[in-house]
């Protein structure tokens, strides 16, 4: 299917194209992969600055617990018994946390007095602060567990969280805590059934030695974390969504103002440009500045620049391409005159004499140009002389014309005198001459026919040998005494000759442009093929004899263009008024 | 067209090869303006000669008339083709053949 043109385009299918919607689409997505990688790292980001605040406060939390314990008792007796009591156990034994019996195992520690201090302390911090628990614990290496000395117990379970019982940690925390330097904070976050996302964070107690005795920790619910990224990411994505419709529109707008509206102004000054062109307007500058009003200072007015010296070259190209087909427009109709003229130059009428019965004569030029160098020529010099002239002037084309046209007025002329056809062309050559500045030359064969006697008197300047047909034989060439061609050399002499031709001769004069027609291969017709086309029309009439010469060649050049002008004459004599050969032969038949 | 022009002093020997016509007689024009001028012996040779035309006959009778003022001018190695047209158009009278 054939592309449409801008032109046949609906409005909904040029906007598939703009710049504007493309740009607009382009910007949208850019901002949407830019927002989704700054909100991975805005996330990223915000997640461990909020983390961080939660580990702050349980550690803050942790060590002013553990400062204040530390000033009111020495933690280190309770913490030893519960831990000799625990140690004491067996695994079996201690698998029995949570129980009533387990419980009392303990009792005697959670009687102490220093006991009960740690525990009202803790329990103190416990109301005064937002936290899941504040805890006296060990973390004990050789069961990889954490033994509670002292914790707050919010299950459902009596006996949970009392003094003595445990939990498994990773080896990894227990390592942390025990190997701490004091700087940094100690935590760490876990996923706990009971209560989701914890962070939990301590400062170790440490006795007079400064061994570390136990651990106050403290228990942070993250909760909030996951409500207040929710919060963030749908705050986040508003304020993208705003930012990018605003971006791109301001972009858009900036595009629409810069890029699109300017190159839209172009496209339809060039639609208008062709309008008003297909119209026939006169309006030369649809691209100009002043037009278009484009100063973008970029591509875009480069563009409108280009557009507009566009313009102006093919004004000026159209202008002089109209001037050179005016003039060559007259040049061809004055050709085509001049065609017409020369062709009436030659005697073109026929029969050209319906009153003689004691010839036929018959000729035609074709040029090969417009004009052409070529001609012929016959008149009555008087009552029983009759002129032939055949001519082909060298060159071709209109200065061929002009030449041609001074040489036929000359002989014709001179042979209009009564002069013998050799001094004819000895005085015609001289005249010719004396003006030749260009050089060219015309070969001329002359003859004058004496009516009454079929006499010819003849002389040739440089021309094709004539072709005779004897009544009842062939056509052969006459090879006749040659002279120099006429405007060649001044002062030239031409011989004569003298033929007799008998009722039913023909005689066949031409010029060079028949044997040298050319086909598509470069053979040319010849004279060979010229006297079997002849001999092929022997017993007809002139006219009927050139025609069949000019079909041949026709045939033979076929598609070639014809590069040389083609002449021809032929007369056939019929013999003195008494007696017509023609019409005899014509009865007999 | 081919054209071959050797010069030795005053002598120039023109060779020619193909066809002579309407469209290569400028270029043999041109090539004898340009070597002609001083020369006092001017020969033409001929032999791979295929065709000549009016316009290269213009072209040898021009270099002719120049040869007549200021020297001589042979014509040499005439193939039968080109010695039929040189008599018909009596070429043969004016030129020097050998």
């Amino acid at each position: 299917m054939p592309r449409k043109s801008v032109r046949e385009m609906s409005a909904q299918e040029r906007k598939r194209h703009s710049l504007t919607a493309r740009v607009r689409r382009a910007i949208v997505r850019g901002t949407v992969l830019l927002g989704i990688v700054a909100l991975i790292i805005g996330l990223g980001l915000y997640s461990y600055a909020l983390a961080d605040k939660y580990v702050t406060e349980a550690f803050n939390l942790s060590r002013n617990a553990a400062a204040v314990l530390t000033q009111v008792t020495d933690v280190s007796p309770s913490v030893e018994s519960v831990m000799r009591i625990y140690n004491n156990l067996s695994e079996k034994e201690r698998a029995q946390q949570n129980t009533r019996a387990y419980w009392e195992l303990f009792s005697d520690v959670r009687s102490r007095d220093d006991y009960k201090t740690i525990e009202s302390v803790l329990a103190d911090f416990r109301l005064a602060n937002d936290v899941n628990d504040i805890y006296l614990a060990v973390y004990d290496k050789k069961t990889t567990a954490l033994v509670y000395i002292n914790a707050y117990n919010d299950t459902d379970v009596e006996y949970a969280y009392s003094a003595g019982t445990w939990e498994t940690v990773g080896k990894r925390e227990i390592d942390r805590f025990w190997s701490w330097d004091g700087s940094g904070k100690l935590y760490y976050i876990s996923y706990t059934r009971d209560y989701g996302w914890l962070c939990t964070s301590g400062v170790p107690i440490r006795d007079g030695d400064g061994h570390i005795k136990a651990f106050v920790l403290a228990d942070v619910t993250m909760t909030g974390v996951a409500a207040a990224i929710g919060r963030f990411l749908i705050e986040y994505l508003l304020a993208i969504t705003v930012v990018a419709v605003l971006f791109g529109h301001l972009l858009t707008r900036h595009m629409q103002k810069n890029v699109s509206e300017p190159l839209n102004r172009i496209a339809g000054a060039a639609e208008k440009y062709v309008r008003d062109r297909r119209a026939g307007e006169d309006i030369s500058d649809h691209f100009s500045r002043e037009t278009l009003g484009i100063t973008t200072g970029d591509e875009v007015e480069n563009l409108s620049l280009v557009m507009a010296d566009m313009e102006r070259d093919i004004n000026e190209f159209e202008e002089s391409i109209t001037r050179i087909t005016a003039e060559k427009e007259r040049i061809s109709t004055e050709l085509a005159l001049a065609t017409r003229i020369q062709a009436d130059m030659l005697p073109n009428i026929f029969p050209a004499f319906p009153e003689r019965t004691e010839f036929d004569i018959y000729a035609a030029m074709t040029p090969a140009k417009e004009v052409g160098g070529d001609f012929y020529d016959f008149f009555l010099v008087d009552d029983d002389h009759l002129g032939l002239v055949m001519a082909d002037v060298s060159g071709k084309g209109v200065p061929a014309a002009l030449f041609m046209m001074v040489s036929k007025i000359l002989i014709k002329n001179y042979t209009m005198t009564g002069l013998a056809p050799a001094e004819v062309l000895r005085k015609a050559n001289d005249q010719i001459c004396k003006n030749n500045r260009e050089q060219m030359f015309v070969t001329v064969w002359l003859g004058v026919l004496e009516i009454s006697t079929g006499r010819l008197t003849a002389a040739n300047a440089g021309h094709e040998y004539p072709a005779i047909m004897r009544a009842g034989r062939g056509f052969e060439l006459y090879k006749d005494k040659h002279g120099f061609v006429m405007g060649g050399m001044e002062g030239m002499k031409y011989t004569e000759y003298v033929l007799t031709l008998h009722p039913g001769d023909k005689l066949f004069i031409y010029t060079d442009g028949v044997a040298e027609a050319t086909d598509s291969d470069k053979n040319m017709f010849g004279l060979d093929r010229m006297l079997v086309a002849l001999d092929g029309a022997s017993g007809e009439a002139p006219r009927t004899v050139i025609e069949a010469v000019s079909g041949a060649i026709d045939d033979f050049v076929n598609e070639a263009a014809q590069f040389d002008d083609i002449t021809m004459l032929c007369i056939e004599y019929t013999g003195a008024a008494e007696g017509n050969a023609y019409e005899d032969r014509k009865q007999t038949k | 067209m081919t054209i071959n022009t050797e010069k030795n002093g005053t002598a120039l020997s023109v060779t020619l090869e193909g066809r002579l016509d309407t469209a290569t007689s400028p270029q043999l024009d041109e090539a004898l303006k340009a070597s002609m001028p001083g020369i006092t012996e001017l020969v033409f040779d001929l032999e791979k000669l295929e065709y000549l035309s009016s316009a290269g006959l213009r072209v040898l009778l021009s270099a002719q008339k120049v040869m007549n003022k200021q020297g001589s001018m042979t014509v040499t190695n005439v193939n039968d083709t080109i010695m039929e047209i040189f008599e018909i158009t009596g070429f043969s009278d004016i030129l020097t053949i050998r």
